[in-house]
């Protein structure tokens, strides 16, 4: 996959239902929760579910939301905690199970772009976690994954090479230099679809507890070039689709540096719109 | 834009509780209810013992029949108002708007406007639910929407356990396939007059215009029209902190009924919640008393001091009348609670010349009361009152 005009890109935001984005005016005053994902989906083509992490994802709510958003729209949806951060040894599978009925709406409609596995930073690549890990992604085989570490042990040819095997995602993370976390990459290990997840780079919020200082973080123009070139150069070339989300949602940074980047994409495709747009 | 609402119930909270003191107890079905009581109820129980046919309001000696084996504890109503007031301080830290039930495991958050420090209301909501369970060891079900009564819904939908958010749009379709008893409010009157016209679910009753509605539900009908569509209006009352209330309790060691015993415990905690008064320089507008039974019922009746006092002896002439009025059962007292409310400085301005009144000549006695208790403490001196009948214990 040599030509990055063949690679498809969804660009979006973690999340799209925040009041503070009507302040910082991504949303127009006055907006409505309820009527957040009409606005969004004008704006962009893709979208993480976070709230799939807090609850597990029930069929019917997920068939409403398919109704709400356009044919060519894509859903990344994270995997429920207790699958990833609150794991019961003898439940789990069960959970599984639950989990893939929850997303077959998603399935049928063609809609989800993969199941983004966010694993919690303590996730150390250990016997036991590697022996779960295996178990978990061979259990929701036959679905689109994505897996995001949050510890650096994880930066391993064999790692890598593992999810090569399994045609799994590695999530390139932007995230602030701090000991411990997983480094700025930009490896594609699946050739039909290549992930980034922009959290922001505020180390001094990062471990503070607190989302709302967590995620705090305007991209400067030139971080957001640099990643505009890394991502036609390096990742284009080598996967079918590409998504890219920023979870900087504090302030209404995310969309607002989303869309920044989608113009610089642009901008390097020679005016060729390097995303599906409709 | 709408509310964003958290509700935190804790299932079958008294239990909790219980089962927190003695952790050999947990995980067996459980019975909360007032043992030796000739007629007591049920107060509460495990989920091992619902699933065994207990149920809230039953009188224990059926519940004893449905299962002899079944362990019984007596409710500890002041432990489970100061969980409650446990739980509550952790909440006023993402939301002054938080509304509680009377020491029954349930609290509404609004955090609407607290998203810009804290966050989506799902993270706070899971974040309380882990200080919950950090802190005191307990476990609640919490559920996120736009409102207190889908928030209840969503609650007692996955009640024992779990979360439930409810997007902001999608009320009306997330109520829609549910049963009418699941929706606040509805009482078992309602659900059976519902049921007669054969609606068992919301959807169905949905069918119905408000117009047909009021025929049998008359001004309740728009109020059941909206509820069924999801729309609750009501807000988060806020508790706050500057209306503050001041509360005494005494738990009898032995249930009684003896109207001697009753006022002179009364006038001690009406000393006692005055002498707080006065040292505050407030006096108390509203008073409640609550009496709970042997048999676990309690009843509550409340009064209006106006104008507001400090002074034990006024105080109590209107607290006998409220014993007076909400002592309505033969069964014995377990356990009195008085509480004054809209607490308020004294009137400053006092008259020039103004004549000696009885009020004056007892503000006078208690005023000498005070310093000596000061001097030489409590028990230096008494009122008559008290030093009749036998001594209780709390």
């Amino acid at each position: 996959m040599e030509d990055p005009g063949a690679c498809r890109l969804y660009i979006g935001t973690s999340g799209y239902s925040y009041g503070e984005w009507v302040d910082s005016g991504f949303y127009p005053d006055g907006t409505h929760s309820s009527n957040m994902l009409d606005c969004y989906i004008k704006a962009f083509h893709a979208v993480e579910l976070n709230y799939t992490w807090y609850q597990m994802p029930k069929a019917p709510a997920m068939e409403r939301m398919c109704e709400k958003v356009p044919e060519h729209f894509k859903f990344s949806a994270k995997l429920t905690r207790t699958l990833t951060h609150e794991v019961q040894k003898d439940l789990w599978q069960k959970e599984v199970l639950a989990f893939r009925q929850g997303m077959e709406p998603l399935v049928r409609a063609k809609k989800l772009l993969c199941i983004l596995i966010q694993l919690p930073p303590y996730f150390e690549r250990s016997v036991d976690f590697r022996n779960y890990l295996a178990a978990l992604l061979d259990e929701l085989s036959g679905l689109p994954l994505a897996v995001e570490f949050r510890h650096d042990s994880w930066v391993n040819d064999k790692v890598f090479s593992e999810l090569e095997r399994r045609r799994i995602t590695l999530v390139n993370v932007d995230e602030p230099d701090l000991p411990g976390l997983f480094p700025r990459l930009c490896a594609v290990t699946n050739p039909d679809l290549f992930y980034i997840r922009f959290h922001g780079r505020n180390a001094k919020g990062w471990r503070s507890g607190s989302m709302q200082k967590q995620f705090d973080y305007d991209y400067a123009d030139q971080e957001l070039k640099e990643w505009a070139e890394r991502v036609k150069t390096e990742l284009m070339p080598e996967a079918a689709v590409g998504g890219i989300f920023f979870n900087n949602h504090v302030r209404g940074q995310a969309p607002k540096n989303a869309l920044r980047l989608m113009d610089l994409l642009l901008k390097k495709g020679g005016g060729k719109t390097p995303w599906n747009a409709p | 834009m709408e509310r964003a609402v958290i509700h935190l119930n804790i299932a079958d909270f008294a239990v909790a509780v219980e089962t927190n003191r003695s952790p050999s107890l947990r995980g067996r079905p459980l019975i909360i209810a007032p043992e030796g009581a000739p007629r007591a109820v049920v107060y509460d129980m495990s989920d091992k013992a619902y699933q065994e046919g207990i149920r809230k309001g039953m009188p224990l000696a059926r519940a004893r029949r449905l299962n002899r084996n079944i362990p019984v504890l007596s409710p500890g109503f002041n432990r489970y108002e100061q969980v409650m007031k446990d739980l509550l301080k952790e909440t006023f830290a993402f939301t002054p708007l938080v509304e509680h039930g009377s020491f029954d495991g349930h609290l509404f958050l609004d955090v609407t406007s607290s998203g810009r420090l804290f966050g989506p209301s799902a993270d706070v909501a899971f974040r309380l639910k882990k200080i919950f369970k950090s802190t005191f060891n307990l476990d609640p079900i919490w559920s996120v929407a736009t409102s207190k009564l889908v928030a209840k819904v969503a609650t007692r939908l996955v009640k024992p356990q779990g979360e439930y958010i409810v997007a902001p749009g999608d009320e009306e379709a997330f109520l829609a396939p549910l049963p009418l008893h699941l929706i606040p409010g509805l009482t078992t009157a309602d659900l059976n007059r519902l049921r007669e016209f054969n609606l068992f679910s919301v959807s169905e009753a949905r069918n119905l215009t408000l117009e047909q509605l009021k025929i049998s539900f008359l001004q309740k009908a728009p109020l059941i029209y909206d509820w069924i569509r999801g729309m609750d209006p009501s807000p988060v009352r806020t508790f706050s902190e500057t209306a503050s209330t001041l509360s005494a309790d005494h738990e009898f060691s032995n249930d009684t009924n003896h109207a001697g015993i009753l006022k002179k415990t009364l006038y001690l905690m009406i000393e006692q919640i005055c002498k707080v008064l006065r040292d505050k320089n407030l006096h108390s507008g509203e008073t409640k008393l609550i009496l709970s039974y042997s048999d676990g019922l309690q009843s509550a009746s409340t009064s209006k001091r106006s104008p507001s006092t400090s002074n034990d002896m006024v105080l109590f002439k209107k607290c006998a009348l409220l014993l007076d009025k909400a002592w309505t059962r033969r069964v014995r007292i377990r356990h009195m609670r008085l509480i004054c409310e809209t607490l308020c400085p004294p009137m400053v301005q006092a008259e020039l010349f103004a004549p000696e009144t009885r009020e004056t000549k007892q503000a006078a006695l208690i005023r000498a009361m005070d310093r000596i208790r000061n001097r030489f403490g409590h028990a230096a001196i008494q009122a008559g009152l008290t030093l009749t009948g036998e001594t209780t214990s709390s």
